[in-house]
């Protein structure tokens, strides 16, 4: 290591020149985007999951969303709002969280090797969030897109028709994946890196949250799988030119 | 030819070196620092115990001062110590512990109220004082009247060793790591640096320095198990003696701690015998009570050591493939009590053994702990033969610890040996008188003949020996032979072995021929070194026909004052010579402020001095005229023995305590 | 001690000696018979001594105390003289320690690394305007509670098994990696340290101090001293984040 350094830093207090504070800032942002956008995840592949319930439950869970209840009338514009909100976290956490790549193709073999030799559990957790992390960049981004755009057409049947006859299953089940293990194993390292564990025995709950993290993988991955089975089960039986858009018996939308 | 300038030349990277270099480092003089391994991996972190120093914070401390630290000590080396010497140690010991504090070590606090201690295998309360809260504390160690001994919990040697090696980083004293010293630079009684090797690229450097202080540790490997680290090879001590002048005092006085594990000599603390551990044999026998029907497994450290050999003697030792040893049973002690109170043993024993010392017993052995002996030198830490040649730490012998030293006692010897000797050595340095005028030749010629040493090494020979053989040897001598128990015809035959080892060592020959870092080349210049010093050790324990301290004859029992009231000192003045000459030097009881007397433990067998006698009267005397005129604790000490002029001023302040404190 | 029939070890060491790099990187096996409480630190000497003397390593305490042994055990950064064989299998792989400078075989110059890292930390109490103590006085209190939790982060060997074992340090050369962050952490729990904390951050608030760590926690998990590494990092981080200038 560079003995100067220490000299240099001797230098820069005499002129008044303090290390930036920028740094810990865009750590602090990149764990809260994390953290927002895992919660908005769990809560996603729930409310996803209303189809499991009946297509009335999903169309009324859309239509809450749109603002239904509470103005009477739907405004897809709301779903467009929330997915720009939810867009920019998962832009910004992604452009500060790629600082951590590897900056090199040799600096990507080294950690590779390192995590081989090692057989480290976290060390490879955390390759696990690099690579999830870089397919969802593309994919991720495609879906919010989608939605940001085309708001209106979400609900049991639109979106099963999506689903099946656009091949957009593909797509969801690779961002399925990756999302689900994403979000776990960030929130997991979230506690690790802030300290959540501590307490008197900081090693034994470690491990506890580590079980829990990965229970809640299975378990989100099952539900979400699930509700993509009946979106394709949906989209393989119903027929579509005759009922394109789910009609409710309860709710009447007049749209626009 | 790479020569190196410096003021001063400390070799040793230890707390003796480290405290050493920083004292002169803050007096001003530039100082380079050689070290086999970096500094804090050196064996001073190893002290487990603690630091004694009369602070008397806790309630077993109480009332406790340099005078009580002083006569524990004396007593502690049947009466071998230098008395000077002690007092300075007693006085400066205090001041070690505070500045250590305000450099980073943790020491371990006082807590105000009660809490539960275990004394003698029974349990008490002990109650400390609102005023002591947060003071530094002290636990019981063997041979002290007051629980005198400072510790960080279980990590007292590595914490201080830390905290003065972060001071020497501060200071930017200049360390190089991995740095041999080889050999002493020396010319007309005047030593001038040192000739060393580079481990790592095998380069040879020479360091030219007004004055050059060896505090490289002790000779403990030169036994077959030992406690000490595996570089604890005597390699100071051992260039001193090969430049014919210096001399190395008492090397005979070798201190053995009773239960270190098998194989490896790993320490278990005297606490699982404390709390009621007991000592088996193969037949799971418990011996001790049989030949020391009262103290039992509690008798003092060097009478269970030999009593364990004893009844391995006869056969009772349990067999394994690094020979023989005996049980360390605590499994009575219970799970909790061994998890709760003797948890380092449980760790020590589960890493290194794969034991659960709460299920089976521990494989134990007596074993070579500590050197009381080392380099001569005066009270200022010079040599008495050799100008410029300074030691400290356990390498030394300034004598504070006689033939015994007292647990806690090493560790404060070396910070404030290397404090003391800093600050003479400073002195020494602003004088005319220190300035250097050798030669380059002169540089050149021992460069050249290390080289000549090293390149000879590599030659092919004939009937060729190689180094491990040797070193094996030696070691098993020195541990059957030279060991705990000595005797006349025991001790012959080692030096004869040895001897003839010493002159087969002179034909070893280095397979691996490279010069760069290869433990090959090393072993074998070691070795023969190693031979010379486990000369001195077996030809002065024959040479001493007396039982004094850690010294132990069977053929004479009793300390004999009148003959052996003095200091052996080794010289090895003709590179050819294949033993060391001895000669003696008296210890003055005239001067003494403690006459020889009866050390308090086992039976009083001494061969009394009759000046013994007449030197206490005296004592006596002083003390009563003083007292009746009311004299306080130091003016009586001084009239005694007067040391105050010895110690350098920095250090001759009174030390505050609780209840005796300093006005502004 | 007794044992039924010792097991024969295969014992794999990467040699390799930088002052004669003509010759490669080679593994060589050695084969040796196990013995009741046997640490490497007995079975590599047993190998030096009975099958090649050339070969390096570094031992000194031999108790696990000073942090000289650290070596990749079967890939795992951990201490030589504290590894019993009896706990691995028969075939044992040994290679020194990665990013560390390699003197020869299985050793390392972890002693250089260290001390940059301390100089550049400046990982040594700062006191007030360098004041003269009197030792002779009683010492400054301090509470018995907080001189054990300092003594608790102090424990640190300098073994370098936290830094092997960290990905991030490996890849990126400055980083400071855990034994230098529990080193500024021991210094800010230390009210004789008067370093406040814009001075730690301009230390460690960087991408090669606490911000550049990734949280991957093979340092904690391969502590030999156990050492809170991830408290001490995660308190760390908590309070550069945290951290306000007076100015
Ligand atoms: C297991 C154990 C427990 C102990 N517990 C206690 C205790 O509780 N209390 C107590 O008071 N004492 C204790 N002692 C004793 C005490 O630890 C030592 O006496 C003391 O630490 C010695 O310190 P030192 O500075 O003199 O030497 P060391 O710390 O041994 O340092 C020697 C230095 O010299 C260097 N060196 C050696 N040879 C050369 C050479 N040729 N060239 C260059 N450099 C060289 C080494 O690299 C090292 O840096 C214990 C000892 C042991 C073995
Ligand atoms: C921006 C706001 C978002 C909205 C409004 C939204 C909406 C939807 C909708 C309506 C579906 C049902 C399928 C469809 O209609 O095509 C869906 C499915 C899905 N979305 Fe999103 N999404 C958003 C953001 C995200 C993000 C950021 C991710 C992950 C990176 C994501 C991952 C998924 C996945 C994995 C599925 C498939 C669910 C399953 O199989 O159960 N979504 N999303
Ligand atoms: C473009 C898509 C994304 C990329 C490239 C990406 C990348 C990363 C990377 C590399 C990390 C590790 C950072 C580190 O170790 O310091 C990380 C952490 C994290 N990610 Fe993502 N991520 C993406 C999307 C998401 C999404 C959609 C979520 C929510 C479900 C999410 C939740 C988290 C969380 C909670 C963390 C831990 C935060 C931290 O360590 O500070 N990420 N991400
Ligand atoms: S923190 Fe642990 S692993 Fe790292 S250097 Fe210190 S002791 Fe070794
Ligand atoms: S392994 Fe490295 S990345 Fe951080 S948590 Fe430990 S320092
Ligand atoms: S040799 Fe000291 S820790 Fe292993």
């Amino acid at each position: 290591m560079d003995k100067n350094l220490s000299r240099l830093k001797e230098v820069e207090e005499k002129f008044g020149v303090r290390k930036s504070r920028m740094t810990a800032k865009l750590d602090y942002i990149q764990s809260v985007t994390g953290f927002l956008l895992a919660i908005f995840i769990m809560g996603h592949i729930v409310f996803e999951s209303s189809i499991l319930v009946s297509e009335e439950f999903m169309y009324s869970v859309t239509l809450m969303f749109e603002g239904y209840f509470l103005f009477g009338s739907a405004h897809p514009e709301i779903v467009s709002g929330i997915s720009a909100i939810v867009f920019v976290l998962f832009i910004t956490h992604a452009f500060i969280a790629m600082r951590k790549f590897p900056s090199s193709y040799k600096q990507f073999k080294i950690i590779r090797e390192h995590a081989k030799r090692m057989q480290h559990e976290d060390t490879s957790l955390w390759i696990v969030q690099i690579v999830t992390g870089f397919i969802m960049f593309f994919a991720g981004s495609v879906h919010i897109y989608m939605m940001m755009t085309l708001p209106s057409e979400i609900g049991p049947y639109q979106s099963a028709s999506r689903i099946t006859h656009d091949y957009m299953w593909i797509l969801y089940s690779i961002l399925l994946v990756t999302v689900i293990i994403h979000a776990f194993v960030g929130l997991y390292r979230l506690a690790i890196k802030w300290g959540f564990t501590e307490g008197p025995n900081h090693k034994v709950s470690r491990k506890r949250f580590k079980v829990i993290m990965k229970v809640m993988i299975v378990a989100y991955l099952v539900l979400g799988f699930t509700s993509l089975g009946k979106y394709l089960y949906i989209g393989n039986t119903h027929d579509f030119e005759k009922e394109p858009v789910y009609k409710s018996k309860t709710i009447v939308l007049e749209r626009h | 030819m790479r020569v190196a300038y410096t003021d001063v030349l400390v070799v040793g990277g230890g707390l003796a070196g480290l405290r050493c270099a920083t004292g002169v480092k803050q007096r001003g003089h530039d100082v380079v620092l050689l070290t086999l391994v970096p500094p804090k991996r050196s064996h001073s972190a190893a002290a487990q115990g603690g630091m004694q120093a009369s602070l008397g914070n806790c309630s077993k401390g109480e009332g406790d001062n340099e005078d009580i630290h002083f006569a524990d000590t004396i007593k502690g080396s049947d009466w071998g110590a230098d008395q000077d010497v002690a007092r300075m140690f007693v006085n400066t010991a205090p001041k070690a512990i505070r500045e250590l504090a305000a450099w980073g070590v943790p020491w371990t606090r006082v807590h105000r109220g009660d809490h539960q201690a275990i004394i003698n295998a029974k349990k008490v309360t002990l109650t400390e004082k609102d005023e002591a809260h947060g003071l530094i504390t002290a636990r019981d160690f063997g041979g002290t009247k007051k629980w005198r001994t400072c510790y960080t919990s279980d990590g007292t040697g590595h914490s201080m060793l830390y905290a003065m090696d972060n001071k020497a980083q501060e200071q930017e004293i200049t360390v190089h790591e991995r740095m041999e010293a080889m050999a002493l630079i020396h010319e007309n009684g005047r030593c001038y640096g040192a000739v060393a090797r580079n481990l790592m690229t095998g380069e040879l450097v020479a360091y030219i320095a007004k004055a050059t202080s060896i505090a490289t540790g002790g000779y403990g490997r030169i036994y077959a198990v030992s406690t000490n680290a595996v570089i604890c090879q005597g390699m100071g001590q051992a260039i001193a003696l090969e430049t014919g002048i210096a001399t190395l005092g008492n090397m005979e006085a070798i201190q053995f701690h009773p239960t270190a594990i098998v194989p490896v000599g790993i320490l278990t603390t005297e606490g699982c015998r404390g709390d009621g551990g007991l000592l088996t044999d193969v037949d799971g026998y418990r011996f001790m009570p049989d030949y020391e029907p009262e103290k039992k497994e509690l008798a003092s450290r060097d009478v269970v050591s030999r009593r364990m050999v004893e009844h391995m003697r006869k056969g009772k030792g349990v067999k394994s493939r690094y020979g023989d040893h005996l049980w360390l049973d605590i499994t009575i002690l219970g799970r909790e009590h061994i998890e709760k109170n003797l948890r380092e043993v449980k760790d020590i024993c589960m890493s290194f053994l794969g034991i659960d010392p709460a299920e089976k017993p521990i494989p134990v052995r007596p074993t070579q702990h500590y050197s009381m002996g080392g380099i001569r030198t005066d009270y200022k830490g010079e040599s008495q033969t050799l100008k410029g040649l300074y030691s400290c730490g356990e390498a030394a012998c300034w004598d504070l610890h006689g033939f015994n030293r007292l647990g806690g006692n090493s560790v404060a010897e070396t910070v404030v040996s290397g404090m003391l000797q800093a600050e003479h050595i400073a002195d020494y340095c602003d004088t005319e008188e220190s300035e250097i005028d050798i030669s380059t030749k002169l540089i050149k010629e021992f460069v050249d003949k290390e080289q000549a040493k090293l390149d000879y090494l590599l030659e092919p020979k004939e009937n060729a020996e190689s180094a491990y053989p040797l070193r094996r040897a030696m070691e098993n001598i020195m541990m059957d032979k030279v060991g705990i128990f000595r005797n006349e015809k025991d001790l012959q035959d080692a030096v004869d072995e040895l001897e003839q080892l010493l002159i087969r060592s002179r034909n070893i020959e280095v397979k691996h021929k490279t010069l760069t870092a290869n433990p090959e080349l090393f072993n074998a210049y070691r070795v023969q070194r190693m031979l010379k010093l486990a000369l001195c050790v077996a030809k002065g324990a024959l040479e001493r026909r007396e039982s004094r301290g850690a010294h132990a004859r069977e053929d004479y029992l009793e300390r004999n004052d009148k003959d052996f009231l003095n200091r052996t000192l080794t010289s090895w003045p003709d590179e050819n010579q294949t033993m060391p000459t001895i000669t003696y030097e008296d210890i003055d009881i005239k001067s003494m402020e403690l006459p020889p007397g009866f050390r308090g433990y086992g039976k009083d067998m001494t061969i009394t001095n009759p000046e013994s006698k007449t030197r206490q009267d005296e004592v006596d005397k002083i003390r009563e005229e003083l007292e009746a005129k009311s004299a306080d604790r130091f003016e009586i000490q001084s009239a005694i023995m007067e040391y105050k002029s010895k110690l350098p001023d920095r250090y001759n302040g009174k030390n505050e305590r609780l209840w005796e404190r300093l006005d502004d | 001690m007794t044992n039924e029939t010792p097991r024969l070890l295969k014992i794999s060491i990467l040699r390799y000696n930088p002052q004669i790099p003509e010759v490669k990187p080679s593994v060589e096996t050695y084969e040796l018979e196990e013995g009741d409480g046997m640490t490497l630190f007995i079975a590599l000497n047993e190998i030096r001594e009975r099958f090649d003397p050339s070969l390096k390593f570094d031992f000194v305490c031999r108790a696990g105390i000073c942090g000289s042994c650290s070596m990749l055990i079967n890939g795992k950064p951990t201490l030589a003289c504290r590894t019993l064989t009896a706990n691995l299998d028969e075939e044992i792989n040994l290679a020194p320690l990665p990013l560390f400078e390699l003197i020869g075989d299985l050793s390392i110059h972890t002693g250089n690394w260290m001390r940059g890292l301390n100089e550049r930390l400046e990982a040594w109490i700062h006191e007030e305007d360098q004041k003269e103590v009197d030792f002779d006085r009683l010492e400054e209190k301090m509470e018995p509670a907080l001189a054990e939790e300092i003594y608790e982060t102090d424990r640190c060997i300098e073994c370098g098994c936290c830094v092997a074992g960290c990905g991030t340090a490996l890849m990126r050369n400055d980083f400071v990696g855990a034994v230098g962050l529990n080193k500024i952490a021991r210094f800010r729990l230390d009210p004789r340290d008067k370093r406040d904390d814009s001075d730690y951050y301009d230390i460690i608030g960087d991408e090669d101090g606490i911000f550049g760590c990734m949280s991957l926690m093979g340092c904690e998990d391969s502590c030999p001293k156990e050492l809170p590494l991830q408290s001490k990092l995660a308190y760390l981080r908590r309070k550069m984040v945290v951290m306000k200038d007076e100015k």
